[in-house]
């Protein structure tokens, strides 16, 4: 894991130095600021030295003192920076519920799909799981939220659109009504990152379960006379879930760097768009913080995916 | 023991009495407070009224605050706060721009205006503490002064002759600052935010050798406790939720009333929403979770449409465009570093080449199909709204335009023009050509991603193309740009500059040795007459008090720039755009002038909520 992460690290500190400019590619062009000021701020930065001084003193600062940088911008550890307030929180809830919500909906509906194979509802399931995939996240949380204004005219009930809750809630104790509000502000996230999922896991999980329904013991068990319904859930479910299950390993990191844009229009207070906001300021360290966060992410989801594979595949085990 | 309990609670409990007592603000309306005459005719302010206190404004921004210092700051999303908690000695009037008195009561200017003396208002910090000339003197001297702080405010403050302005205490409340020069920006330039010594000397090296060098630059970052913050301005940060808002409350010693004796701010609390998509603030506001927005032009249509059902106000102002400039810059140094391109480099060099391409652009369409026809065309470097606008008869006067510089869009003129530099095309490809026969090309960019700009560099480009110039528009990514703009590695760039009023303050843009004079910065060692010039009338524009004179020398600088340098090409200025609900009173203050790091231009203190 640790070889893999230096190894990411390298790569990003790279992708960082070719992007063109650098933090203080805006204050140049401000015309108060002399170009002293900027040779001094530079100075200051650590700017002025060359990219392979300055990875190493990143990579000896994490090592020798835990130390994984300063933002240019808040003056503060980047991790401070990034995770501020309660954006890591924020972030594990809006992932984890959209993914619980997702699969709670997909798997089903893969099973319904695959047992009524080639009808009306397969066709109906596939076409809107695929409208879902193919809807661009920014756009369709856009109109959600235009409609929400324009037409459903919800600010006539006192309600508001994005972010997580209405604006006298935002810093209220915690009440039944305020989860109530956060629940009325969720929805349309997990509207739209949940469709952008829901096709490939509904289209999974049918294949899978096709596959495993044609073969020979499943015909064993419809012989001995098991109820269809056992036979479904009891002997090809439980073999037709595996893959999926490999596939949750890559849909967690997926959640939390893929719906950056869903963060931005929704207005979600997470890590991805303080990860975004470093990204346009090329405040360096904070991006080196982020892709080391999203990478441990993906491990840590892999890892995950494993685990849970042994615990429900009994023929699995690692030694 | 229990005795021991008993008198330190009760100890603790006076002290915190107290110290309520304190934070609640002035018991009468202190001897030294700013009177704003609200709706008082014959004032600037006549056209407002006076508010009811009370009530919370929503407002919104599009990304987080970085730190809480304004001494520090960088950005607007920062000083949007800080230069709330904050004053100066002087402000820029909101109404009509006039320099005025702000923790300053009144100066008196030395004949030879090298010596000027503040009387500062007897008033307090929002905790309390009296402030005096030693907190004046601790922000010049131990912070702006001070290298060893972060801060872009001593370029602001630096004379021509690069010395600083000498900052002295007389008594508490008196403050001596002497200059090596005479330099009328000064009264502007010295109004930056006075920072509460009680609170950060602790802070600064300087002053106290325990702390580390630089401490200062981290000091009042986002993990403060928001108690800790004070400052001398109408709002104090309350709480912070990332992403999410930041909340103002009002200083309950804030030192500016009404004229009926009201003490200013009239809100409550301020809160800014920290939106992310501009799409979404205007969701926002139209679904009726925001009070105003600053909205661009192009939201103005729909805006509109729903003006009157939902009872809102649509500001748009084109006797009011947006401070700053928009331009193409020609490069005048293009091959210069490696010795090529010297046919086109040349061209460009050649003032009438550029007079040429001034003729082929047509202003009015980009306006029109750009920005819905809310902008006005731009001529001069300085902005419309500045007294010293050259459109002016006089210092301040209305603007009558009489001397306005205007290459009218003629394209036949453009042409006919190319055709007496002996730019034609000699291979009958419908190109015109150089001497050696070789096509007249050239790249034209901006930044991508910018809809208007990269419509005005397709309309531009086609218009050159019509009289035979091969002019290929190409957006690209902004820091690339703006590294070639910088290091004079493009053909035409087309951009824009923030900007201000005073015209001194664009230095170094428009001086042969300025770190922005992109379009030909080899003028540093070989500068043309005109540049000379220019540099002049710079200097003479500032080095006089008055203000006649320097309106006089900033017309002949604008005037110069415009028809005989043609340095930059200027385009077009968007009209202010704005929008309140009409229970927002005052909302009509808005104005570009408003303190430029203010929401858009909104006064905060002057705004209330009606009934």
């Amino acid at each position: 894991m640790l070889p893999l992460l230096i190894l990411v690290s390298l790569f990003s500190f790279t992708i960082i130095q070719l992007m063109p400019g650098d933090y203080l590619t805006r204050a140049r062009l401000d015309p108060q600021i002399k170009q002293e000021t900027l040779n001094a701020m530079a100075r200051r930065y650590g700017l002025d030295k060359p990219f392979m001084t300055r990875y190493w003193a990143w990579v000896k600062g994490i090592f020798t003192r835990g130390d994984f940088g300063t933002s240019f911008e808040t003056r503060r550890p980047v991790f401070f920076t990034l995770f501020l307030g309660s954006r890591l929180q924020w972030t594990l809830v809006v992932s984890i519920s959209t993914m619980i919500i997702t699969w709670l909906f997909a798997i089903p509906l893969g099973i319904y799909s695959a047992t009524h194979q080639y009808k009306v509802s397969d066709h109906g399931l596939t076409f809107f799981g695929f409208l879902g995939l193919s809807i661009p996240n920014f756009f369709f949380a856009l109109v959600l939220l235009w409609l929400l204004v324009a037409v459903f005219k919800v600010g006539q009930h006192g309600l508001g659109i994005g972010g997580l809750f209405d604006n006298r809630f935002i810093a209220a104790p915690w009440s039944l009504a305020k989860l109530g509000n956060l629940l009325w502000h969720i929805w349309p996230a997990w509207l739209v990152i949940g469709t952008s999922g829901m096709a490939g896991l509904l289209r999974y999980m049918r294949g899978s379960l096709l596959d495993t329904l044609s073969l020979q013991y499943v015909q064993t068990a419809r012989a001995k006379g098991l109820a269809e319904r056992s036979v479904i859930y009891k002997h090809a479910v439980r073999n037709a879930i595996n893959p999926l299950i490999s596939m949750l390993g890559m849909t967690l990191p997926n959640l939390v760097a893929g719906s950056l844009v869903t963060a931005i229009v929704l207005n979600l207070p997470t890590v991805e768009r303080a990860f975004w906001s470093a990204l346009q300021m090329q405040d360096e360290y904070v991006i080196m913080g982020g892709l080391l966060f999203f990478s441990l992410f993906l491990l840590i989801g892999n890892l995950l995916a494993d685990v849970l594979l042994a615990w429900v595949d009994p023929r699995i085990r690692y030694s | 023991m229990k005795k021991l309990v008993l008198v330190v609670a009760s100890l603790l409990l006076v002290f915190s009495a107290c110290a309520v007592v304190l934070a609640q603000g002035y018991e009468t309306m202190p001897e030294d407070a700013l009177i704003i005459p609200l709706g008082v005719e014959g004032t600037p302010y006549d056209f407002l009224e006076p508010g009811v206190r009370g009530g919370t404004m929503y407002i919104s921004d599009f990304t987080d605050p970085k730190k809480w210092n304004h001494t520090t700051s960088k950005e607007t999303s920062t000083s949007l706060y800080t230069s709330q908690m904050m004053a100066g000695l002087t402000n820029q009037n909101p109404v009509n721009g006039a320099i005025e008195p702000e923790l300053a009561k009144s100066w008196d200017v030395s004949d030879d205006g090298l010596v000027i003396t503040f009387h500062l208002r007897k008033v307090n910090w929002s905790d309390g503490t009296p402030f005096t000339a030693d907190d004046v003197l601790f922000t010049f001297n131990d912070l702006i002064y001070n290298e060893d702080v972060d801060t872009s405010s001593r370029d602001n403050i630096q004379l021509p002759d690069d010395t600083f302005p000498v900052v002295e205490k007389v008594d508490d409340h008196t403050v001596k600052v002497t200059l090596s020069m005479t330099f009328r920006p000064i009264l502007t330039q010295i109004g930056v935010a006075i920072m509460p010594k009680h609170k950060l000397a602790q802070y600064v090296h300087k002053l106290n050798p325990d702390v580390p060098a630089g401490t200062f630059n981290e000091t009042w970052g986002l993990d403060t406790d928001p108690a800790e913050l004070c400052g001398l301005g109408p709002f104090i940060v309350e709480s912070y939720e990332p992403d999410q808002q930041v909340v103002m409350r009002r200083n309950p010693y804030y030192y500016r009333y009404d004229a009926n004796g009201t003490q200013l701010p009239y809100v409550d609390k301020y809160v800014v929403l920290i939106v992310a998509s501009q799409d979404v603030s205007l969701l926002k506001f139209r679904n009726g979770e925001l009070d105003v927005f600053g909205c661009r032009p192009s939201d103005v249509p729909i805006l509109k449409a729903e003006e009157l059902a939902k009872d809102f106000t649509v500001m748009v102002a084109k006797d009011k465009p947006v401070l700053g400039t928009t331009w193409i810059s020609v490069n005048q140094d293009v091959g210069l570093a490696d010795g090529t391109r010297e046919n086109l480099r040349n061209l460009f060099r050649n003032r009438k080449f550029r007079v040429a391409l001034s003729h082929a652009m047509d202003k009015q369409t980009m306006i029109n199909n750009l920005v819905n026809g809310l902008a006005v065309p731009q001529w001069s470097p300085v902005s419309l709204m500045s007294p010293f606008y050259a459109g002016r008869d006089y210092y301040g006067g209305p603007i009558t335009e009489a001397n306005a510089v205007i290459f009218e869009y003629d394209l036949d003129k453009a042409a006919s023009l190319l055709d007496e530099i002996g730019i034609i095309d000699r291979n009958g490809d419908g190109w015109r050509d150089f001497e050696d026969g070789t096509t007249v090309e050239m790249e034209f960019n901006t930044n991508v991603g910018n809809t208007v700009r990269e419509g005005a560099i397709l309309i531009i480009a086609d218009d050159l193309q019509k009289i035979g110039i091969k002019a290929v528009a190409n957006p690209i990514d902004f820091n690339t740009l703006v590294t070639k703009l910088l290091s004079a590695d493009y053909d035409f760039v087309y951009l824009g500059l923030t900007g201000g009023t005073e015209p001194n303050s664009g230095g170094n843009v428009y001086r042969p040795c300025g770190t922005l004079h992109a379009w030909h910065y080899s003028a540093c060692e070989e500068p043309y007459e005109v540049e000379k010039r220019i540099d002049e009338l710079l200097d003479a524009g500032a080095a006089t008090l008055d203000n006649d004179k320097a309106f006089e020398a900033y017309k002949e600088y604008q005037i110069t720039l415009a028809r005989e340098d043609l340095g930059l090409l200027y385009t077009f200025n968007n009209a202010y755009t704005y929008v309140y609900y009409n229970h927002v009173g005052n909302a009509q203050v808005a104005s570009p002038l408003g303190s430029p790091s203010s929401y858009y231009g909104l006064t905060w203190d002057l705004v209330f909520k009606k009934g």
